[in-house]
């Protein structure tokens, strides 16, 4: 494959870092998708999502020097990540007067992308609908509890790798993973949190 | 528990593959170029506003220094006489203060003052005199 320069960030001296951020156009190639999906699924909103990629791999390319190779490239991108989201958030919060805006924006319906392998069209609005029940339980989740489950479901991590990723203990990722499939799999069956 | 099982790992199955699909949808786009151009001029900005907020707060906080000069200057004074206030009062033991008096009293006049000591003297005596002279009369009258 062609190696096309799109971020116009100077390519890395071999010496300066480690061999899997040497072509940094090449590692935003590999992991954009990844990233961005992560950041849709916390924010729902793929305007942020995009927004926010970009600020990711501008941090990651800044950062580069710290990165030590401990723990995977997709791992350290998601660290990076999941802080833009908290940064986000947080701001976020403090500007309330923006809500209303934000919340009116793209907002992202997974309904609609459910591949299309139901045998029927009354299976499909089914899947559809089972599928934004969860999607809708998933964003009421607390932030901890969310990401999480993204982490696990969504991203398909394992445990040790979320706790790496987050920064938490396994047990506290096997807690907040507990607590957030229950109450999911509660919302979503339409039963209510006190009937447990 | 971790691992769901059924119906709704079926459906936790169908979210992931509607969110992957969401986001290759959105990202099948090759990287425009200069496509981190944006995400430069985000951390500029946030840069300049940080020190914008910074350099406020210091020009807030040197205006409100300079403002309240002139009222630490005019508050200054009557600390300064409570202070003097504060440190004149002395408490003497009485006892104390008479036996002072009577050293004083009872020191010897010097020599160049002599003179004067002697017309103390000389007064009291006059004193005496002139009282009992004075009280003649008084007495001459009383008998009348």
């Amino acid at each position: 494959m062609g190696h096309m320069v799109s971020t116009e960030l100077p390519p890395l001296a071999r010496a300066e870092s480690v061999l899997e951020l040497a072509d940094f156009d090449e590692v935003v190639r590999l992991y954009r998708t990844r990233i961005f999906r992560f950041l849709m699924a916390s924010l729902s909103d793929r305007d942020v999502a995009e927004s926010l990629t970009q600020d990711c791999f501008l941090k990651a390319y800044n950062a580069r020097h710290q990165f030590r190779g401990e723990s995977s490239l997709s791992t350290w991108l998601t660290r990076i990540a999941l802080n833009l989201v908290r940064d986000h958030l947080r701001s976020r919060r403090m500007r309330f007067w923006q809500r209303t805006r934000d919340t009116a924006l793209d907002i992202v319906d997974v309904g609609e992308w459910i591949p299309d392998g139901a045998s029927s069209p009354e299976q499909v609005c089914l899947q559809q609908e089972r599928v934004r029940e969860i999607w809708k339980s998933v964003e009421r989740l607390s932030r901890q509890q969310r990401t999480v489950f993204l982490l696990r479901f969504v991203e398909e991590m394992e445990l040790a790798e979320i706790a790496e990723t987050t920064g938490m203990n396994t047990s506290t990722v096997k807690s907040h993973l507990y607590r957030a499939l229950r109450i999911v799999r509660d919302r979503a069956s339409g039963k209510s949190e006190g009937e447990q | 528990m971790l691992e769901p099982a059924g119906q709704f790992a079926a459906d936790l199955r169908n979210l992931r593959s509607a969110v992957h699909r969401a986001a290759d949808r959105q990202t099948a786009q090759p990287v425009p170029f200069g496509w981190l151009k944006a995400a430069k001029r985000r951390q500029r900005t946030s840069q300049h506003r940080v020190v914008l907020a910074w350099s406020l707060a210091t020009a807030c906080a040197a205006l409100f220094c300079i403002g309240s000069l002139p009222l630490l200057r005019h508050a200054a004074p009557p600390a300064a006489e409570q202070k003097v206030i504060d440190v004149q009062p002395v408490v003497i033991d009485d006892t104390a203060l008479l036996e002072q008096i009577d050293n004083t009293v009872s020191e010897s006049v010097p020599s160049s003052l002599a003179p004067l000591d002697s017309l103390d003297n000389w007064s009291s005596t006059t004193s005496t005199n002139t009282e009992s002279s004075l009280n003649a009369p008084e007495k001459k009258n009383v008998a009348q």
